[in-house]
């Protein structure tokens, strides 16, 4: 099939129409009925509900099906771009489960291809995007910080170089200082860029702003290429995927010059290799919640189930949604959360309470899906216990600040 | 515009939230099919009802501010459903509930929004299923029921329709009616038999678009579900159609679940693009049977029965296309999950420049008369230059235990060539012609229908569907120009 993550806009463009019109991605329900001897196995058990503008927004235009006709007829000169086109596209949480269901069009690269579109013709972005994208040419970090405080107090250079990105470094620095703690037990000589450090670009590129997403993505590269790195260890969701999927596009950077590891697949490989050990029991039942940058983005589904499996007094329990049909927290990609924040609360609200109806303990592995969740369990009042995966794994470890 | 106090009134019966005049929104409502095809039923309003009470409001407020309301079919696959004049559009995909699973005495009852697999799903855990053809995700219960859908809306047991046993009914006054079964829904008995005392009233709302009046809950009649399931191929050479045809004849008259009928050219565009054959070079019209059986004996004793009658006839087993298709996961019943069909589509992508296929009819002709009307749509095509790649004319065929064959063809199109178009156009025009005047009738017609024959070969009969439009709904309120 086409590799539309790797298009540009211009082969979008030479596209007339970019559905089947099924209308699996649109219609609620399943996606498959059964083979008249079974039901579908998990891989092709799509959820009732699918897509979370859609369900929040209610109109065709916000699904994966309506966007791809909008696109189709933008991209070919016979519709406008208007307000609630910009709505219908940056509405969209870039979850990916249009993807798991529809692998011939891979609709989260149109909309993606639709917002560089909007910005390159001149419209104004939603919410507070255009201020973000500001900070991240200011300061180098979504939030406007001081880059100072990023220091983790770790050596610049060295050959494992840990990518904190903004969010674990300014909303959640414990959760960064705990995952180089659990590094350094292992013997990893990890190093950190410190204020050298600056954002991945992830929002820019989900921004629509491509160009300054791909000068980014190549002064990131060349300031850990000459750091030393080997391998970079990224804590963030987000941040990972960024590297693994988007940067490695040949028209952003293409090969990398080290390895991209995310902390869980490290924290299960140094488990595996008996580099680190779990000693103090935890008595309680959790859940997982599949981050869709880590998960559906990046293929990360089995490494955080193998760390919670192996803590002692630990039970897993899924949700009902979970894995590759896991439902997005709403923090959507940052962009729902800094656009259309009641619809990402909403969102956060119905996964809290999936997740509540099988557990008292909820886990993820993103500080992004963490803060949002963290947050709308507070204002919602659900009473939830909500865990970074590598607080949790500290935290069995024993280990001390 | 539509008018300022029919917004407010229609956002006060179902909230504000769940009514827009957005033309964006309205814009992505427009196309329910390929977007080669220039058929654009663009509404004015989008509302979403929750409840048969909303749709019966929206209904008499349409009378008064004489405003058109058409009921949305389905998600896709299933034609051109949408509004012929404007007006408002009903988006049902929302009201979507499951309201009845009766499994001793075997019915289901919905809500108009459910979707085929939804309700597949749920009958299969009480052991039973539905015997439609389901090729797509897209279409909904009531959508399959009330318009001529493609794919959808038939199985070799007949249509859909034939396993519908009442409705829930909001006539074009605003007034709820309950037929058929569902008359006697709320009854100790509850809705057991289609057909009550007086006519049987389900066949006015049947392929209807919504004209009549707007389903809002559907019973449906259930099979039980046979736990042996076999699925095979047999083949034939392009000489040998009348064999092929002889076979089709006899084993849609069995007891068998499903006969489908393709040629070739469904997998040549895969060997276009790839260099790989799926099937042998004599290889023309591949027949897919479905069977069943309560026992292993039962579906033995079947399977034994068509293998011996293909073999008769002269046809080869053919393994690994049914069984690929319909038996391990994923099936081909969702077909953006499934890799040949993606490849599929990738190939069709390619070779039309992102245009993808035209479906230039859908039509329904007595199964005896196969051989002719598949020999007379190659011969068009050839003519036209659509028959073989890249433009490569697929027939999709459906025979029927009735005797009838609903069969679609197919072709690529590049929508910036107007070569291929007018090509495409002239092939289409000149089938209908050519069928139209023999009798055929339409599941599904793509537009533009002229000369229409669906309404000329039955004037009598469209003279009095017109009269009872007129009769139920004076105001021409609900799907205005469906006849």
């Amino acid at each position: 099939m086409p590799e539309f993550r790797t298009w540009n806009l211009d082969q979008f463009k030479n596209w007339i129409d970019l559905c089947l019109h099924c209308g699996a991605c649109y219609a609620r329900g399943p996606i498959v009925p059964h083979n008249w001897r079974e039901l579908p196995p998990h891989e092709y058990a799509a959820p009732h509900k699918k897509c979370p503008p859609f369900e929040y927004f209610k109109f065709k235009n916000y699904s994966p099906q309506g966007r791809q006709i909008l696109a189709s007829l933008i991209f070919n000169d016979r519709y406008e771009i208007d307000e609630e086109v910009i709505r219908s596209f940056f509405s969209c949480t870039s979850c990916a489960m249009c993807n798991e269901i529809c692998i011939p069009y891979q609709p989260l690269y149109t909309v993606l291809a639709m917002r560089q579109e909007i910005v390159e013709k001149g419209f104004e972005i939603p919410g507070r995007l255009k201020k973000i994208t500001d900070n991240i040419q200011s300061s180098g970090n979504i939030f406007g910080r001081k880059k100072h405080a990023k220091n983790l107090g770790l050596p610049e250079t060295g050959e494992d170089i840990f990518f904190s990105g903004c969010y674990a470094t300014y909303l959640q620095r414990e959760t960064a200082l705990t995952s180089v703690r659990i590094l350094k037990s292992a013997g990893i000589n990890i190093a950190h860029l410190g204020d050298k450090e600056s954002c991945c670009g992830e929002m820019l590129k989900q921004s629509g702003n491509m160009k300054l997403f791909k000068k980014t993505a190549v002064e990131n590269v060349e300031k850990l290429k000459q750091a030393g790195a080997k391998r970079v260890i990224i804590s963030c969701a987000h941040g990972y995927s960024t590297f693994k999927n988007d940067y490695t596009n040949s028209h952003i950077v293409g090969a990398l010059p080290f390895e991209v590891i995310h902390i869980t697949e490290m924290i299960a490989s140094l488990l595996k290799e008996g580099r680190i050990r779990f000693s103090k029991s935890l008595n309680k039942t959790v859940t997982y919640h599949d981050p869709c940058f880590l998960g559906r983005q990046s293929g990360v589904y089995a490494q955080p189930r193998e760390i919670l499996e192996a803590i002692p007094g630990l039970t897993l329990k899924e949700m009902d949604r979970y894995g590759k049909w896991s439902y997005c927290c709403g923090a959507g990609g940052k962009v729902t959360l800094n656009a259309f924040p009641e619809m990402a609360k909403e969102t956060g609200k119905e996964r809290l309470l999936e997740a509540k109806a099988v557990a008292d303990t909820l886990v993820t592995s993103c500080p992004t899906c963490l803060a949002h969740l963290k947050k709308t369990a507070k204002t919602e009042g659900i009473d939830i216990e909500i865990v970074d995966l590598s607080m949790l794994v500290a935290t069995t470890m024993e280990l001390s600040d | 515009m539509p008018d300022e106090n029919l917004i407010k009134e229609l956002k006060a019966i179902v909230g504000p939230e769940m009514v827009s005049t957005a033309p964006t929104v309205c814009e992505s409502y427009a196309y329910s099919f390929s977007l080669s095809i220039d058929w654009v039923t663009r509404p004015e309003i989008v509302v979403m009802p929750a409840t048969t009470r909303h749709v019966s409001e929206i209904v008499k407020l349409a009378n008064r501010y004489k405003v058109p309301v058409t009921p949305k079919g389905a998600a896709g696959m299933t034609g051109h459903g949408g509004p012929l004049h404007g007006g408002i559009l009903l988006d049902f995909i929302h009201m979507d509930k499951i309201l009845l699973i009766d499994d001793k005495n075997m019915k289901a009852i919905t809500e108009p929004g459910c979707s085929f697999f939804k309700l597949a799903q749920e009958l299969f855990k009480k052991e039973m299923i539905l015997p439609t053809a389901e090729y797509g995700p897209g279409p909904n219960v009531a959508a399959s029921a009330i318009t001529p859908v493609n794919g959808f809306g038939k199985t070799r047991y007949g249509r859909n329709i034939d396993l519908v046993e009442g409705f829930e009914v909001v006539l074009p006054t605003g007034e709820i009616v309950h037929i058929g079964s569902m008359a006697y829904a709320e009854t100790d008995f509850g809705p057991f038999f289609r057909y009550i005392t007086g006519p049987d009233l389900i066949g006015l709302f049947t392929q209807s678009n919504g004209a009549y009046g707007i389903v809002t809950k559907i019973a449906y009649r259930c099979l039980k579900r046979p736990p042996y399931w076999s699925f095979f191929t047999y083949y034939w050479p392009l000489e040998k159609i009348r064999k092929c045809a002889d076979v089709l004849q006899e084993t849609t008259a069995m007891e068998l679940f499903d006969v489908h009928i393709n040629d070739k050219w469904k997998f040549e565009a895969f060997k276009f693009l790839t260099g790989v054959s799926l099937v042998p070079d004599d290889c023309y019209f591949c027949v897919i049977f479905s069977i069943n059986g309560f026992s292993q004996q039962e579906l033995e004793g079947k399977r034994k029965t068509v293998a011996a009658l293909c073999s008769d006839l002269e046809g080869k087993e053919l393994p690994g296309i049914a069984e690929t298709f319909f038996d391990a996961w994923p099936t081909f019943f969702c077909p953006p999950t499934h890799p040949v069909a993606a490849q599929l589509a990738d190939a069709g992508y390619k070779a039309t420049k992102g245009g993808y296929m035209y479906m230039y009819d859908s039509m329904n002709y007595p199964l005896s008369w196969f051989p002719h009307v598949y020999e007379k749509i190659m011969e068009i095509a050839q003519k036209h230059k659509i028959h073989g790649p890249p433009r490569l004319t697929v027939f999709d065929g459906f025979p029927m235990k009735s005797q009838v064959m609903c069969s679609q063809t197919w072709a690529f199109v590049n929508r910036k060539d107007p070569e291929w178009m007018q090509a495409i156009h002239a092939s289409k025009e000149e089938l209908r012609d050519w069928f139209g005047k023999r009798g055929g009738t339409y599941q599904q017609c793509f537009p533009p229908v002229l000369p229409d024959f669906t309404w000329t070969n039955q004037k009598s009969a469209h003279t009095l569907m017109k009269r009872f439009k007129q009769f139920l709904d004076p105001n021409n309120i609900l799907s205005p120009g469906t006849f």
